[in-house]
């Protein structure tokens, strides 16, 4: 097990900088999911700290140990690729060997070692098919099993799920958060999906364009987003964004949407301004609840109604726009119910025209 | 009821397909093509076990009294044991060489980043804008002059140049994903141990079927060895049998034996390998100049 920091990370292509002066300490042990959309430069920093990538600029330490310019093999980190990258001409026990092999280990302990893998992995029943005659999911604990076999102090997964269906990636998804647990490894995993990152890490990294748009638990995340990018990427369905008008009144802020409607906010802090600014009320589906026409703050026309058995989720046209709300199994509807819409003023959040968020409202 | 009218009209059209006419006329035209083909080999065979006399006399589809005079006289009384032998090893050297050596050259260009990397690939590629015979004077003028006419080494040399092979690889290597690369460097591999234990033995079909096709190309070429092999001890197999005549001119079975001998290493490995051919011959197809 080890930590690992980065310290003024920039990577340049040419004149293009894709990771900016970027700072990160992953706490060793830790589940550390770097998240961010296509293009947001999650793969490169992961790829800087494997040496699959030079760095430009700055320092990557490995338990301590400056491993800027070190070769990849001696960082002590294996990884685990998107395509897990299995040699196709040999069997799973080589594949899963692989590097014992190379660093010339005798063949009996790499057998002992190949087999403990095997069997922690479940598969002892494999050991003799070639990469072809494996499913999506027994692929990957291969992949896992290559690295696992180098005792790595640090483990570094490249979105390993992605390729693989819905199902089998819940189960992957239990299977990673077991090792993790029965490891005490750190793992270091690059995600686009939310979901995954949400579910598996106690340390969520949100990547935008570069840098570090906010680090923090998943639920801080979720509950606290520092900015709009934020608010918008973590959450499925994602966050109501709603133009308003703030000015201040006697205890707080009044929003003024467009149209008329109110909401009286109290944030815990909010910057000075003289008269109006003009913000965005972020506001989550499930702290939205349905009313009858002209008794929210908020009427509209419910266009689309998703049942998903536990919960359902109701997408309503107003005049602010489309707003999702979040309702439970026993409401029924169909598309062209006139609805109201109260907003949950205590959970609204409040982003300035530069995207950064005020400071959370306080309890009611 | 629709899915069974449906059922039953496929069924129906399936023995129509089968036996249409234009199947039956396309099956004939290939059938004619593959005689057309075959009948060079089939008189070649039947050639070489007549007698001489046999053979001036009338033209049958059958020798009415086979002989395999020709096959004896072509072992006793020509150096054939000798050409075999000289055909075998400079074959194999230059398939293992050739290949062996394109491999590591497209695996560079490829892979591996080096100042020249790119006016090399052009070189390569441009090699193809000069034809082989225009080169067989340089090639022989160099070769005397370093005095290697008449050894296998002379042969060898400049027929070590595959450019073709070259060209295959890398495309075979650049459509690589490049995890495998990283994989293997994360797991401690050196640019020796990429190559030999990782790039190589992905691509084994590539390199069977390239073997193959050279080798062919090798026991079959004639214009050079006839160069540079002047000496009968060391001429091969494909330049000997046209030395198997007489005083009396060509002794036409004699000389199908020598040639059916000649060809049976080559028409045993398209028999043994004949997928491996066909898929050497589509890899190089378009790019052979």
């Amino acid at each position: 097990m080890a930590s690992v920091e980065l310290q003024s990370i920039t990577k340049r292509y040419g004149s293009v900088e894709v990771i900016r002066g970027l700072n990160l300490s992953v706490d060793d042990g830790s589940f550390t999911a770097l998240l961010g959309p296509s293009g947001c430069g999650k793969s490169t920093l992961l790829r800087m700290i494997a040496g699959l990538e030079e760095v430009s600029d700055g320092r990557a330490l490995i338990g301590g140990v400056d491993v800027t310019h070190e070769q990849p093999a001696k960082r002590r980190v294996a990884m685990v690729f998107q395509s897990y990258a299995l040699y196709p001409h040999l069997t799973v026990a080589q594949n899963i060997c692989f590097s014992l092999s190379l660093a010339g280990v005798a063949k009996s302990i790499q057998k002992e070692k190949g087999g403990r893998v095997a069997k922690l992995l479940q598969l002892e029943p494999l050991m003799d098919r070639r990469p072809a005659e494996l499913s999506g999911g027994q692929r990957q604990r291969v992949a896992i099993g290559r690295a696992l076999v180098r005792d790595p102090e640090v483990f570094l997964f490249d979105e390993p799920l992605s390729n693989l269906d819905a199902l089998l990636r819940v189960q992957m998804r239990l299977e990673l958060a077991k090792l993790h647990n029965d490891l005490g490894t750190t793992m270091i995993y690059v995600t686009h999906d939310q979901v995954e990152a949400m579910t598996l890490a106690d340390k969520i990294v949100v990547l935008d364009g570069g840098v570090i748009s906010q680090m923090g638990s998943p639920l801080d995340l979720y509950n606290h987003p520092a900015n709009r990018f934020v608010a918008s990427f973590i959450g499925s369905p994602g966050m109501n964004f709603l133009a308003a008008t703030v000015a201040h009144a006697a205890d707080g802020l009044q929003a003024t949407f467009d149209g008329g409607a109110s909401l009286r906010l109290t944030p815990r802090a909010a910057p000075h301004f003289d008269g109006t600014q003009k913000v965005e009320i972020g506001i989550r589906p499930e702290h939205v609840t349905l009313s009858d026409p002209g008794a929210g703050q908020i009427d509209g026309v419910a266009t689309v109604f998703e049942q998903l058995g536990n919960t359902s989720y109701v997408y309503v046209d107003t005049a602010l726009g489309q707003i999702i709300v979040e309702t439970d199994q026993s409401v029924r509807l169909h598309p062209g119910d006139r609805l109201g819409l109260t907003l949950d003023p205590s959970r609204a959040h409040v982003f300035e025209a530069s995207g950064k968020a005020w400071a959370e409202q306080r309890p009611q | 009821m629709t899915t069974v009218a449906t059922r039953s009209a496929t069924e129906m059209s399936r023995p129509a397909r089968r036996f249409g006419i234009g199947r039956i006329l396309l099956t004939l035209l290939t059938l004619i093509a593959a005689a057309i083909w075959f009948l060079p080999i089939y008189w070649a065979i039947v050639t070489s076990l007549r007698s001489d006399a046999d053979t001036v006399r009338e033209f049958t589809l059958l020798p009415s009294s086979p002989t395999i005079s020709g096959y004896i006289y072509g072992i006793t009384n020509s150096q054939l044991p000798v050409w075999y032998l000289n055909s075998t090893i400079t074959s194999v050297v230059i398939t293992v060489v050739a290949v062996l050596v394109s491999a590591m050259t497209g695996y560079a260009i490829s892979q591996l980043r080096f100042p020249g990397r790119n006016l090399l690939w052009w070189t390569i590629l441009a090699s193809f804008m000069i034809p082989v015979p225009a080169l067989i004077v340089n090639h022989f003028v160099i070769i005397a002059d370093v005095k290697l006419l008449n050894t296998h080494a002379g042969i060898i040399l400049p027929m070590l140049l595959t450019p073709v092979t070259v060209i295959v690889y890398k495309g075979f290597f650049d459509g690589l994903p490049r995890e495998y690369r990283e994989a293997a460097v994360m797991d401690g591999a050196n640019p020796y141990q990429l190559f030999y234990r990782v790039f190589l033995p992905m691509n084994w079909g590539v390199t069977t079927a390239m073997a193959i096709i050279t080798f062919i190309g090798a026991w079959n070429s004639f214009l050079w060895p006839f160069l540079v092999a002047q000496n009968v001890q060391m001429m091969t197999v494909a330049v000997g049998i046209t030395t198997v005549q007489d005083a009396f001119g060509v002794a036409y079975g004699r000389v199908l034996a020598g040639a059916v001998m000649a060809s049976l290493p080559v028409a045993l490995a398209y028999l043994l390998f004949q997928r491996r051919v066909t898929q050497a011959i589509a890899l190089s197809a378009g790019i052979k100049g």
